[in-house]
């Protein structure tokens, strides 16, 4: 059935409460659209005016001193190319790591008469709600010669017990006849994994991607903890978070601010680095996006 | 078209394989040239690192003056700032790592990194001749201030550390700040009292309720967004005429520790801030705003007075009513030397240099060149490299008259105010020891913005026309300035280092807290007395007593230690 | 059936087991890498939990701090502010919690009802954006707009809803509110893509079904839809009730002053004024674990209540 059809079909059929319904639905829409796009484009306004006069406030949709000065401060930034190169880098293997290994846990977790399934999955569940602290971890990761090294990036973190259980949720979802048909045909757990389920998790294995890609390209944190002295494994987020340094800059004394008075970042700077991280997601979205936004026809099981 | 897309993506999965494969070679390759480059000084230029716990912006790799700096001194700083962390977490790491950079200020974890054994004791090498510039930095007596628990010193202060005569200009401290216009309009007045200030504002706005492009007046507003409250918390202690001690006032004829938050000059302060409000003078956002919101109503010029430190709003909204060209409607703020009663000596401005004893640079037991470090700061202490550090590049970022003084252009002054052009051409080397007051060629300031004819060219007219009635040249001379009160000033170098591993330093977080919490309450109160009387109750409760006497404890060692130089 | 399963290792015979056993080599061969996996980078670090018992110094490190039993924890709970903090904490927790998941739902379906795919990804691609923004661009917005100035107030004023501009930080039962509705504003797109994703593995069959015997668009939403993501909702909204000691730090911060600081302050934020910025390690272990406790205490009992309820659960 081809989207068109279905168009037609839905159009034949409305009757007035659905005529209200989808009344309804439009403004509802609409008022949301306004509302999220509103901060982006204010962000946007923002990064496009001039820094000073920007301190002023008062900008909202459009700039009021036009200047692309901040978008060249941003981009002029030191190592900044060395940084995007990584978080490029990181994003892709991260992703990909992060995928496979939480699909194979999911996997193995939802198989019905896998016998350790249960407690391989509390084990799991266990791990979002327990954290041994920053310096501990800091200790663990240089014990395994993690820090200075691009690892640090993907091999912790890797598997993660919330993308395992979205996948998991998806593939209960999937009728056991499945596998049950698989398994007599001689497949082994390998053949159904990759044969079998794999294929109907698209949707599932895009949203996941999208988390974890998304995670990576933010991720700022775990440089400048493990990565602080090496800069060839900067990234873009924290050469950006470095220039706004002080943006929320939490319990500082005036004693210490009165002696960094360079510390304060424009307004408009922030919000040109804002958009310049923004920018590469929004552009791959769409790749992803059709795995999960689609329409009633596509998707599905029965595929 | 799916199986399109699928491919497509697979291709660039594959594409990013290839990728990371590469940033592996990469990234073993930074990490090792990282770790050995570090100290050991490979070629010509020695590479050292530091750490700073506070937040600043970055300079460029290739920042010119730092080139410059390399070339003259054989050595150049990689400096990292505090990003997205707090002090604390950054130094507790840093130490469980074990690893650190050459060069660290830890700020108020400096005695941790001391006590955990990550620092170089610095005796030995300051006694051995070779840093007379370091050496020269401070008296015997300053440099004793400094010993730990095992007796050697292991930082150097940086700041507010003044070579031959002081030269200030901008009053960088707390004060009471108007407009211009307010007192152009009332033909330039004598301004002594909270009483004569808020009239003259009352005034001011009665008459001219809105800006010129129809901009509502706020007539007075209060900045109290988290630690930035200190502006509407301390100002009993200036308004009783004594200097800023920060956390306590210590009165001089007994040698006793006040508390300001309970004398009767606080009540009349918060008294008069309630009247203004409730006349409608006092911002009604004022305890909510954020320092973003603050800066803006600055910004616009329509806020005709507030309590301040400089530096909080100078680089800011200064910069931002000059660049409106609000300057030329009389915007710009100049200080009031405000006290509680008429004819009160005031001491909003302190002369001389202050030690910080708690907190400076510092080296660690990491850095494989102790000497070549310490060399690099002696350098960067030499007259030539604190010109390049300060001033910048003769004929570039100044130029020298034929008297020998050195100016700048408007160019230039504008260049100094540039992003961009600052992490590209300058470098301050920021948080290594510098010197303010006189260059060593006895004429020039050390610092620009402290050279008398620099800073007065580079006022506007509205500013120069206010100095002049008042018969000044420098916002300082507006206040008129005091010697520092005594050896143990000032007291706020202890109580920043209290924790609450002791019931003072329990106490003090707590009036903190209290204090945030309360005094905007009572300045908002509809009865004043009874919102004084719940503030002051949740106040006690605090137990201040156990703040003070710690303090006093602190003051008299002060006081006892300085008594050993008198002979 | 799934309840029947449970003690399943100890009641299948020996032989079958054993077949089992061979059967699964390939499943056990991975459980195995992860549960080696997990123990290394999840609970060997929580060695250092110790350091809630102990008066740490980074001097001492763990090894060598002194030990002080409970004294931290105790501490904690003797505080009268503590104890309104878990309070703020929790309560913002659950707000949160609901207007998110009730948002992110309700968005996600109405979204699928759109007619044209490509109006529904344009929505949909606008709806998320504002996650990639900071939270000091969104209080820093959410503060203009609810200024005396700001754009609500005016609308307020504009049709006589108020008599005069309501200072809308002020006040200590707008705090609540403010914060939650910050989250659904900034993560509710965010958070409806699991939903989306969950959406598209119904049958479309099921709808068809559903017009044959005449439903409308409530009906199939009723009856087809929401049955069909119900396990996403519950498996979510289980993980999310572990989490709602969680409530955050930066925007509480952000949009927190003094005159409603009785109400803002989480335990986070407590932590940092109270341990982080005084040194102190041990206190913000001591609440760490104190977090960890509850948690896993609360899915416990949301996993029963799914599993006496015949749902899909944790574990």
């Amino acid at each position: 059935m081809s989207k068109s059809e279905v168009i037609t079909k839905k159009k034949k059929k409305l009757s007035g409460a659905d005529i209200a319904f989808y009344t309804f639905n439009t403004i509802f829409m609409a008022v949301f659209v306004i509302v999220t796009l509103y901060p982006v484009l204010n962000t946007l306004a923002i990064s496009f005016n001039d820094g000073l006069d920007a301190l002023r406030g008062g900008i909202y949709l459009i700039p009021r001193k036009f200047s692309i000065k901040s978008y060249v401060t941003v981009l002029k930034k030191d190592d900044l190319l060395v940084g995007a190169y990584i978080s490029v880098a990181r994003t892709i293997v991260g992703t990909l790591l992060s995928l496979v290994t939480c699909a194979i846990l999911a996997f193995i977790v939802s198989r019905k008469n896998f016998l350790f399934a249960r407690h391989l999955s509390l084990f799991w569940v266990i791990t979002m709600y327990v954290n041994g602290g920053m310096i501990p971890i800091f200790l663990l990761y240089k014990g395994l010669h993690l820090t200075n090294t691009f690892w640090v990036y993907v091999i912790p973190g890797m598997v993660s017990a919330f993308n395992m259980l979205v996948i998991r949720t998806y593939m209960n979802g999937i009728p056991d006849s499945f596998e049950e048909s698989a398994q007599l045909d001689g497949a082994g757990y390998t053949t159904i994994f990759l044969k079998i389920i794999s294929p109907l998790c698209k949707p599932v294995y895009a949203t996941i991607a999208l988390f974890v890609a998304v995670y990576q390209w933010n991720s700022w944190f775990d440089v400048m903890l493990y990565n602080r002295m090496s800069n060839k494994l900067t990234t873009l987020q924290y050469e950006l978070m470095k220039l706004l340094a002080s943006v929320t800059s939490q319990s500082t004394s005036a004693q210490s601010m009165k002696n960094s008075t360079s510390s304060i970042t424009p307004v408009s700077m922030r919000a040109a680095a804002t958009i310049v991280t923004m920018l590469p997601i929004v552009c791959i979205y769409p790749f992803l996006q059709q795995y999960f936004v689609s329409g009633l026809t596509l998707g599905g099981v029965k595929e | 078209m799916k199986k399109r897309v699928i491919s497509m993506l697979l291709a660039t999965l594959m594409v990013g394989g290839a990728l990371a494969g590469c940033s592996k070679g990469n990234a073993g390759g930074g990490a090792t040239a990282s770790e050995d480059g570090g100290s050991a000084g490979d070629g010509k230029v020695k590479e050292f690192t530091a750490f700073f716990s506070v937040p600043h912006a970055e300079i460029n790799d290739d920042n010119e003056i730092q080139q410059i700096i390399a070339e003259k001194t054989g050595a150049k700083v990689k400096e990292t700032w505090l990003t997205g962390q707090t002090a604390e977490e950054a130094v507790g790491t840093l130490i469980a790592g074990g690893e650190y950079p050459d060069f660290v200020d830890a700020g108020d974890g400096s005695v941790q990194m001391y006590e955990a054994g990550a620092l170089v004791a610095l005796d030995d090498y300051l006694d051995s001749g070779n840093y007379p510039n370091i050496k020269e930095f401070f008296t015997d007596q300053e440099w004793d201030s400094l010993r730990q628990s095992d007796g050697k010193i292991y930082w150097i202060p940086q700041f507010s550390n003044i070579y031959g005569e002081e030269r200030v200009c901008a009053h960088n401290d707390e004060a009471f700040w108007i407009q211009t216009r307010v007192l152009k309009e009332a033909g330039y007045p004598k301004v002594e009292t909270m009483d004569e200030y808020f009239a003259l504002i009352e005034d001011y706005y009665e008459k001219h309720p809105t800006m010129e492009d129809g901009t509502p007046i706020i007539p007075y507003t209060i900045l109290c967004e988290d630690w930035r409250y200190f502006c509407l918390e301390n100002a009993p202690q200036f308004l009783d005429g004594y200097p800023n001690d920060g956390s306590v006032i210590v009165d001089t004829d007994t040698m006793k520790i006040v508390d300001y938050n309970t004398t009767d000059t606080a009540v009349k302060y918060f008294k008069k801030l309630n009247e203004e409000y409730k006349k409608g003078i006092v911002d009604k956002e004022s305890f909510t705003q954020t320092y973003d919101e603050y800066i803006a109503k600055l910004s616009t010029g329509c806020v005709l007075g507030m309590i301040d430190q400089w530096w909080d709003f100078a680089y800011t909204a200064g910069d931002a009513l000059k660049a409106a060209g609000l300057d030329k409607q009389g915007c710009q703020y100049v200080p009031l030397p405000i006290t509680i009663d008429k004819g009160m000596k005031n001491q909003w401005h302190n002369s001389g240099g202050i030690v910080h004893t708690s907190s400076g640079l510092a080296i660690t037991t990491s850095c494989k060149d102790v000497e070549g470090a310490l060399k690099f700061v002696d350098d960067l202490l030499s007259q030539e490299i604190m010109d390049l550090r300060f001033w910048g590049v003769k004929d570039v970022d100044y130029q020298v008259g034929e008297d020998g003084m050195y100016s700048k252009t408007q160019e230039m002054r504008d260049n100094d105010a540039d992003t961009a052009y600052k992490a590209s051409h300058k470098c301050e080397y920021a948080y290594f020891p510098q010197w303010e007051g006189t260059s060593r060629d006895g004429k020039n300031a050390m610092k620009p913005e402290q050279q008398e004819t620099e800073f007065y060219d580079g006022l506007s007219d509205d500013l120069k026309e206010c100095f002049n009635a008042y018969g000044v040249k420098t916002y300082v001379e507006m206040l008129g300035t005091t010697p520092a009160p005594g050896p143990w000033y000032p007291m706020y170098t202890f109580s920043q280092t209290m924790t609450t591993a002791t019931p003072g330093g329990t106490a003090w977080r707590s009036m903190e807290d209290c204090k945030h919490q309360y005094l905007p309450k009572v300045v908002m109160a509809d009865d004043f007395e009874a919102g004084w009387k719940e503030y002051m109750d949740a106040y006690n409760a605090c137990k201040p007593e156990d703040f003070l006497s710690e303090m006093q404890t602190e003051l008299d060692r002060r006081v006892a230690e300085a008594a050993k130089y008198e002979n | 059936m799934a309840q029947q399963k449970k003690d399943k290792l100890s009641n299948i015979p020996k032989a079958e087991l054993v077949k089992q056993l061979k059967r699964q080599w390939v499943l056990i061969v991975w459980s195995i890498f992860f549960v080696a996996y997990g123990l290394l980078f999840y609970y060997a670090p929580l060695v250092g939990w110790l350091m809630g018992f102990q008066q740490y110094k980074p001097k001492d490190g763990i090894l060598h701090s002194k030990w002080i039993g409970l004294a931290k924890f105790k501490s904690l709970f003797s505080d009268a502010t503590y104890l309104g903090v878990i309070r703020n904490t929790l309560a913002m927790g659950v707000i949160n919690l609901i207007a998110t998941t009730i948002m992110a739902i309700l968005f996600a379906i109405l979204l699928n009802e759109i007619v044209g795919v490509k109006k529904k990804k344009v929505v949909q691609t606008i709806s998320y954006l504002p996650h990639f923004l900071s939270w000091i661009i969104v209080t820093g917005i959410l503060h203009d707009a609810l200024s005396g100035s700001g754009i609500v107030n005016e609308l307020l004023l504009k049709f006589h809803i108020v008599p005069q501009a309501i200072n809308f930080f002020a006040h200590e039962e707008y705090f609540w509110p403010i914060v939650a509705f910050a989250n659904v504003w900034k993560e509710t797109g965010w958070n409806a893509i699991i939903y989306l994703a969950a959406i598209t593995a119904i049958d479309p069959s099921l709808y068809e079904a559903a017009a044959i015997d005449g439903a409308g668009r409530w009906d199939k939403i009723r009856y087809v839809t929401i049955p069909g993501i119900k396990s996403t909702i519950i498996i979510l909204l289980i993980m999310n009730v572990g989490n709602v000691l969680n409530a955050g730090f930066e925007i509480q911060y952000l949009l927190g002053n003094g005159l409603v600081q009785r109400v803002s302050q989480t335990i986070d934020i407590y932590v940092l004024k109270w341990g982080i910025s005084q040194m102190d390690y041990s206190l913000g272990t001591a609440a760490g674990i104190f977090k960890s406790a509850v948690s896993i205490v609360l899915i416990l009992i949301c996993n029963e209540v799914a599993k006496r309820h015949g749902e899909e659960r944790l574990f």
